[in-house]
């Protein structure tokens, strides 16, 4: 369901923004759930996002068991009210009262998080988009792109000051839903299945009717504009890259990938072949022109033409997969299993080098965006017996262990995505396959040849991607 | 529950009045080694048995039925026990809960990531004829497949999967059950039609009012009615 944008909003209108900061105000500083919704959040909060009282529906079944979220809201259309379909919810709200505290971090504000994403992913919550949780202190807002979960803030302390921005913040960023996906593919140990994983992906993607972008952002070794045996075009990524000015069309350096089977139909996705010029350029040269953040920029104008953009990031840690995690929503990290010292890396990357990036983007966002996640990590192409199986999961219970003592960080999550406490210490597995191994020769993607590698990357898509 | 009502009580209750007609499937070395231990304390079953009244003073055991060969063969005169109420969905959760008997899942509705763990689950079982299967394979071609069509399980022999007919797909059943919508008429999708057979195809072929469809193979009949 698309909805008109009011684009136009410059602000919050003068009488609704007084209203929000003034019923803030007057919130008791012990306000339990029922206040803080009566007299702020169904009062004034959701006018102000821009929705009316009969776009808001309190209590909404998930169709998850009896599990009921605090409010889902969708606007209405012309022949459709959301108050009596109930259909296509594209807000959640998860309330709290000020009693709960919803500081980063802090238990309770796990355990709501951990709600939302509950309700996120219940039958009748496919179409949502969005997921705030509030209670009236701090406030967070949450994206949900398919299957994929991600914080679109960080959780921001509010109050009858700074209110009526952060509330004109959130409408504007729900108002202009991105299409895309912004996916990087990284791991700073090389020959784990980057590219392979980029290639694969992009075409099961197309398989299932997404359209896709995939970019080669790794110049010097460009495996994957070779392995498709892709001919850059006249138009140099590298001119637009540099071009603080917006004078070039990021278009134009965009190839088709197309392909047609015997039964006549035709898969075409598209990619961002790797310009030359990039890899004969030193990388000195190249920090003089063009920024961190260049990439991303230029990849705005793309984001509502695509369902996912597919970023292969070459293995370490300089300007290219700096910058391809700063365009990132969200990192998908493959590993190689019986090799300890890629889990020590992958815990490095995740505790220290994506941390830094998401600081910047904060800064850079004047503390609006979050910057890109870790998914949780999944094992890439080795077949491993029973018993390696146990040694890998002992020295990932030692890497969590040690990063909880000495950084307090909690890596658990990156590592078994389905975690419940003292249980599923699941990973997923992508087996070692004499398909997708063969099909690095062959300019073709192994997921379009082979039904079995399609079936394996379909498995990872729905892991991470597809609902 | 009203006062003269036992359900959700715990009780001490005579062993001999106690009935257990589910043989566990559990080796004689682990009851007679939790007996001895039981004997060697003072004998009191922590976790209790859940019974079902059957009659005054007269019950069934509904779940934890280990736990009532171990006190048997203790020679416990008295067992503690939970009253449960008499209907068989307790009945059937209680097992589920004793882990003695399988819960299944709805094949016809079930997630992708059900239906992974469903079979994760058959493959980790002792003896399973499905030890060799490819999980992410037949996981994708079962979710992708018309199953909420599906009668029976025997179209997932279709699906190449390395689930082939007899003991592999029949030990299936112990994870999944069907609640199979009804077929559309008008469905035109090749693979929702290749999975009926060609009779059912004639018959569909008629009620479409086509002609000319008696002496079809089944991939032309297929041709025909998705066109
Ligand atoms: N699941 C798999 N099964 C079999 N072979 C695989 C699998 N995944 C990757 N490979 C093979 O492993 C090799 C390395 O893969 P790939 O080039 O994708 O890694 P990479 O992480 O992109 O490497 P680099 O760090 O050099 O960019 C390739 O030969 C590829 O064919
Ligand atoms: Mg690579």
């Amino acid at each position: 369901m698309v909805f008109t944008v009011d684009r136009e909003l410059q602000s919050l209108p003068p009488e609704i923004a007084a209203k929000l900061s003034h019923l803030l105000k007057n919130l008791p500083s012990d306000a339990r759930e029922p206040i803080v919704n009566h007299h702020f959040i169904s009062k004034s909060f959701f006018e102000a996002l821009g929705f009316l009282s009969n776009e808001c529906i309190p209590d909404f079944k998930t169709g998850n068991g009896g599990d009921a979220v605090d409010y889902a809201l969708r606007k209405n259309t012309e022949d459709d009210s959301f108050l009596h379909t109930k259909t296509s919810p594209y807000i959640l709200v998860e309330l709290k009262g000020r009693d709960i505290n919803l500081e980063y971090g802090k238990g309770s504000y796990k355990t709501t998080v951990r709600q939302l994403k509950r309700y996120f992913l219940a039958p009748k919550c496919k179409s949502v988009q969005w997921g705030i949780i509030t209670n009236s202190k701090h406030i967070q807002l949450f994206r949900k792109h398919g299957k994929t979960i991600f914080p679109a803030t960080p959780c921001l302390e509010i109050n009858p000051d700074n209110i009526v921005e952060i509330t004109y913040q959130i409408r504007k960023k729900i108002e202009d839903t991105s299409r895309a996906l912004t996916v990087a593919v990284y791991n700073n140990k090389g020959g784990v299945g980057k590219t392979t994983t980029v290639i694969n992906l992009a075409a099961t993607l197309t398989r299932q009717k997404k359209k896709v972008l995939v970019i080669d952002f790794d110049p010097n070794q460009h495996d994957l504009t070779d392995s498709l045996d892709i001919q850059p075009g006249e138009y140099k990524f590298y001119n637009c890259l540099k071009d603080k000015q917006n004078l070039f069309d990021i278009k134009q350096a965009i190839c088709p990938y197309t392909k047609t089977f015997k039964g006549g139909i035709t898969l075409s996705f598209d990619i961002i072949p790797v310009d030359d010029q990039l890899a004969k350029i030193g990388e000195d040269q190249i920090r003089q022109e063009i920024s961190p953040h260049s990439l991303r920029k230029k990849l705005e104008s793309l984001k509502y033409e695509y369902d996912y953009i597919l970023i292969d990031a070459p293995p370490n840690w300089r300007y290219y997969s700096i910058s391809a995690i700063y365009a990132a929503d969200v990192v998908l990290i493959p590993i190689k299993p019986n090799d300890i010292n890629s889990l020590r890396n992958t815990a490095i990357t995740i505790q220290q080098y994506i941390p830094e990036i998401q600081q910047s983007r904060q800064e850079k966002t004047q503390g609006l965006e979050w910057g890109a996640i870790a998914l949780p990590i999944f094992f890439n192409g080795g077949n491993i017996t029973d018993a390696v199986k146990v040694r890998v999961k002992n020295a990932i219970a030692k890497i969590i262990n040690q990063a909880k003592l000495e950084n307090n960080f909690d890596l658990t999550s990156y590592f078994f995505s389905r975690y419940i406490p003292g249980k599923n210490t699941s990973i997923f597995e992508m087996p070692n396959s004499a398909y997708i191994a063969n099909s690095a020769f062959d300019s073709i993607p192994a997921s379009y040849r082979y039904k079995v590698a399609y079936d394996y990357y379909s498995q990872l898509a729905k892991e991470y991607f597809i609902q | 529950m009203s006062n003269l009502s036992d359900v959700g009580n715990l009780m001490y209750l005579d062993l001999e009045i106690i009935e257990s007609d589910i043989v566990p499937n559990t080796s004689e070395y682990l009851i007679n080694a939790t007996a001895q231990e039981l004997s060697s304390t003072d004998g009191r079953n922590w976790i209790p048995l859940i019974v079902k009244e059957v009659a005054e003073d007269s019950y069934q055991v509904i779940g934890n039925n280990f736990i009532y060969s171990v006190a048997e063969a203790a020679g416990l005169e008295k067992v503690w026990c939970i009253i449960a109420d008499n209907s068989e969905t307790t009945a059937k959760l209680s097992r589920m809960l004793a882990r003695e008997e399988v819960p299944r899942i709805n094949l016809s509705t079930a997630s992708t990531e059900d239906i992974k763990s469903a079979l994760e689950y058959l493959i980790e079982q002792p003896n399973t004829p499905l030890k060799t299967i490819d999980i992410l394979k037949a996981t994708n071609r079962i979710d992708e497949a018309p199953r909420q069509y599906w009668q029976d399980l025997n179209p997932i022999i279709n699906l190449k999967c390395g689930i082939t007919r007899g003991k592999k797909v029949k030990a299936l059943e112990k994870v999944f059950y069907l609640t199979p919508e009804a077929m559309p008429d008008e469905i035109k999708d090749p693979k929702v039609l290749n999975t009926l057979t060609t009779t059912e195809l004639k018959k569909l072929a008629k009620k479409r009012g086509r002609s000319g469809y008696s002496k079809l193979t089944k991939a032309k009949l297929v041709n025909l009615l998705s066109q």
